[in-house]
């Protein structure tokens, strides 16, 4: 009966005249799309945008700080010795075309994640086997993992469960239904994505699931209508929202760009403190810094305050550590570096004593498409100008910069960049930063090695008790940040231009606020 | 002419046969391998490893090498490595968004550049000359980035009177896809609506890229007009008393003008160069725009299919005005 009516108001949908277009109940976003839209291929943050309104997971994160909600699942129950945990689904969840969301799709989805090997399941594969996932019946599933891994409740929301039989349908050459998905939905999600008029990167239309399992009882005026269409160039993206064409920009509005959009009429501009924190990494394992005083020189020659007040308009948080300041097992009183020429040069000096070579230039690896990371790089060059030591920029893109992390030989002197929330959870930033078993990644390109640290960031992560996790954390932070390994610069204020028609806005850090069923639209 | 024609289209295969290899040269001698990239956060070397076995990345590079220009032969472009999707239908989706542009912004330095050329050629160093030699100058050192940004801001914000960016209106349902070239389409549906706006919205774009254009075809018709009104049969045009325009027109014209036919051919190179920045601008759904995301993903194969689809239109194009180099000048026809 359910798959009935489902498929009554989606045949009812699809004859809409489309002078829904003109409705008032329409917004265009005009933050980015994801290169494809299968979420189990893609990962990164356009693709949380599209994963958040049109698929549902087990768990998701909602408001700020984050709160990890049950979502498709009812509960779950973890055992003691933290390798079996057992989710219960809750009933009567359809998908878009009508058909009931079971155990079979959320298995399914699991498995073909860690199948593919791509997208999110870099978080899962170390301890979770495909074979790990099974069906116990209609409602419930099962994971057995090969190792205790207590942020694992936190990496569950990134995993879109998709519908079974319709990408079954689509399977060409084992490709797991890939070459459809990527231009078409099989989700449960708030918002349906219409496959005829996508264009990738360039126009998604979303329509409103009415028979969303959340209901719409919490939001009197939602949106039904969303033109996804993102504006490729920032000066477009502030003209189009202050003329009316958008309602929404991305969420890393140039500070410089805040005060004309506050200034215009009928816009404005949300600011939201997130956990993405920038980064300047440092090569631990080439000299010159491999010596504990060379870093220590670097991290006092860079003028924070110039940075954070002058060049960003004092937005962002300065960040003392490789946590974000505002998420548990980030110590509260940490003392971040400061700009100190004088304590500069006494590093540098005793880095010299030591025997450390500072005559070669310096290389800093900025990346060519973000503007931030030349700022950044300049104001350190200046600081290390000051103490006699010479760097030079180099510009470079993020796939060649994430692929010279492959090696202490090929990683870069120093490159600048963030790390961004994907599962709120240490183990997102510390942890696979810091321990050494992530060497070859890009998270842990300053190839910091430390058996007592490595000892901590294990311990924590098969200790399922939060409070025993925080002491690991907050050890492993201070002596990471007593070894200067990197200069951890700020935490991200996210901002994001919106029109006043837009209301509801519910900025989490994971999504940047892109999650369309808590906004209505007024006029 | 039959016989020039068929030598010119062999002659395609090996220019593209070369770009090819240089962009595959260009794309695999730098830095970085894209598995890396594509794992995304959170990946483990491993994972990286399979990715990179995956894609073929391991093998020796002749043999990648041979392998994308065999299928490419035969019309398969690859897949995405990001997106996994077929790359032959982004670029079947996009490249008419491009062409329409293109075009478009060859009409107006065309048409627009002879006309002012002969005018300027033919009233040489009168006030008009000299206004319009000032405004080409600006027009060749014009960044067409900057130019755009001032047009939306002076036509689209302040003045209201053209749309900021996009192909069509947000909403606006798009006429049925026959051609792909939206002004057509429309046109064949009926719908005068569709038309009128894809008009509007390509205005800006196209005057941007058509600018620098325009100037170049208007300096070369105004030399080769001159030239021309210094003839011999001008000047016994002139004596018999045909008055200056008749002389201009068509008898001047007619042969000044093979070097601005030649450089409008040259030009849509350049145009198709300048869309890449263009399209950023005005959220143009076309090549350009794909382009510059595809470099900035280091996603190989779309860069590869992008360049061969360009470097092809772009050899079509030239035996065009090859053909219509013949046409305006029967000593060249003789020799083709």
């Amino acid at each position: 009966m359910r798959t009935l009516t489902g498929a009554a108001v989606a045949a009812a949908l699809a004859m809409l005249p489309v002078a829904a277009a003109a409705d008032t109940d329409e917004i265009v976003w005009g933050d980015t799309l994801p290169s494809g839209l299968d979420p189990h291929v893609v990962y990164d943050v356009p693709m949380q945008f599209y994963m958040l309104n049109v698929y549902d997971g087990l768990y998701r994160y909602v408001g700020n700080p984050p709160e990890l909600t049950p979502w498709l699942a009812e509960s779950h129950e973890v055992s003691d010795d933290g390798l079996q945990w057992t989710f219960t689904l809750k009933e009567g969840v359809t998908f878009h075309d009508g058909s009931a969301l079971t155990a079979d799709d959320v298995v399914y989805s699991f498995q073909r994640l860690l199948t593919m090997g791509r997208g999110p399941s870099g978080a899962f594969l170390p301890v979770l086997a495909p074979e790990g996932v099974e069906k116990v019946d209609d409602l419930t599933v099962s994971f057995t993992l090969s190792q205790a891994y207590a942020p694992f409740l936190a990496a569950i929301p990134l995993v879109a469960i998709v519908n079974q039989d319709a990408v079954e349908a689509n399977v060409v050459d084992d490709d797991w239904g890939s070459g459809w998905l990527t231009s078409n939905g099989a989700g449960s999600g708030a918002y349906i994505p219409d496959a005829e008029t996508y264009i990738p990167q360039e126009k998604l239309d979303l329509e409103i699931n009415p028979d969303h399992f959340w209901g719409w009882d919490d939001n009197a005026d939602p949106i039904e209508i969303v033109r996804a269409y993102p504006v490729q160039e920032t000066s477009t993206r502030v003209l189009a929202l202050i003329n009316g064409d958008i309602d929404a920009t991305d969420s890393y509005l140039p500070t410089d760009q805040v005060e004309r959009v506050e200034a215009a009429e009928g816009v404005g501009v949300a600011s939201d403190e997130s956990m993405r924190i920038m980064i300047i990494r440092m090569n631990n394992q080439r000299a010159p810094f491999d010596n504990e005083n060379f870093r220590k020189c670097v991290s006092h020659a860079f003028d924070y305050e110039a940075f954070i007040d002058v060049v960003l308009g004092g937005f962002p948080e300065r960040n003392a550590g490789p946590l974000p300041g505002n998420l548990w097992g980030a110590p509260a009183d940490l003392e971040p570096y400061s700009y100190d020429l004088e304590a500069a040069a006494e590093y540098c000096d005793a880095a010299r004593d030591e025997g450390a070579e500072l005559d070669r230039p310096l290389e800093i690896h900025i990346q060519s498409a973000l503007e931030q990371t030349t700022q950044a790089a300049e104001i350190l060059q200046a600081g290390m100008a000051a103490v006699g030591v010479t760097v030079e920029l180099v510009a470079s893109t993020w796939p060649t910069l994430t692929s010279a992390a492959g090696s202490v030989e090929t990683t870069p002197d120093m490159w600048v960049h963030w790390v961004s929330t994907y599962f709120v959870d240490p183990e997102n930033w510390i942890g696979q930063m810091y321990d050494t078993t992530f060497a070859g990644t890009w998270k842990a390109s300053s190839w910091y090695a430390d058996e007592r640290v490595d000892e901590l960031l294990q311990a924590a992560r098969a200790e399922t008790d939060r409070d025993v996790r925080t002491g690991y954390y907050e050890e492993a932070s201070r002596i990471i940040v007593a070894d200067a390994a990197d200069i951890w610069i700020y935490n991200t204020v996210q901002l994001r231009g919106l029109s006043d028609r837009l209301q509801g806005y519910n900025f989490s850090p994971v999504g940047s606020g892109g999650e369309l069923r808590w906004m209505s639209v007024t006029d | 002419m039959a016989l020039f024609i068929v030598r010119r289209v062999l002659m395609i295969v090996p220019i593209l046969l070369g770009l090819l290899l240089l962009t595959f040269g260009m794309l695999r001698l730098a830095p970085g391998d894209p598995a890396a990239a594509i794992a995304g956060d959170n990946a483990t070397p491993e994972q990286i490893a399979a990715i990179r076995e995956d894609l073929g990345l391991n093998r020796h590079l002749i043999v990648q090498f041979a392998d994308y220009a065999w299928n490419a032969a035969q019309g398969d472009f690859g897949v995405s490595a990001y997106s996994n999707r077929a790359v032959g239908l982004d670029i079947a989706q996009r490249l008419p968004a491009t062409l329409e542009l293109t075009f478009a912004a060859l009409v107006i330095a065309a048409v627009g550049g002879i006309v002012i050329g002969a005018l300027t050629g033919a009233w040489y160093n009168s006030s008009f000359d000299h206004f319009v030699r000032v405004v080409t100058v600006l027009g060749l050192a014009t960044a067409s980035f900057w130019f755009a940004i001032m047009l939306q801001l002076v036509f689209a914000l302040d003045l209201g009177l053209l749309p900021l960016r996009g192909r069509l209106p947000a909403g606006m349902e798009v006429p049925p896809d026959t051609t792909g070239f939206l002004l057509l389409d429309s046109l064949i549906a009926g719908r005068l609506d569709a038309f009128g706006a894809t008009l509007s919205h390509l205005a800006l774009p196209a005057v941007t890229i058509a600018f620098g254009g325009l100037a170049t075809v208007a300096r070369f018709t105004r030399s080769s007009v001159i030239e021309a009104m210094h003839s011999e049969y001008a000047a016994y045009e002139t004596a018999v008393g045909y008055p200056r325009r008749r002389v201009l027109f068509p008898f001047a014209l007619k042969n000044a003008l093979v070097t601005p036919v030649t450089q409008v051919g040259l030009l849509f190179g350049a145009f198709v160069s300048n869309a890449v920045a263009v399209e950023a601008v005005f959220d143009w759904p076309g090549l350009g725009s794909y382009l510059v995301q595809a470099i900035f993903a280091a996603d190989y194969t779309a860069v590869l299919a992008v360049t061969l689809v360009i470097g092809f239109v772009y050899g079509v194009v030239n035996i065009v005005v090859d053909v219509v180099h013949g046409l305006l000048d029967p000593r060249v026809a003789e020799r083709m």
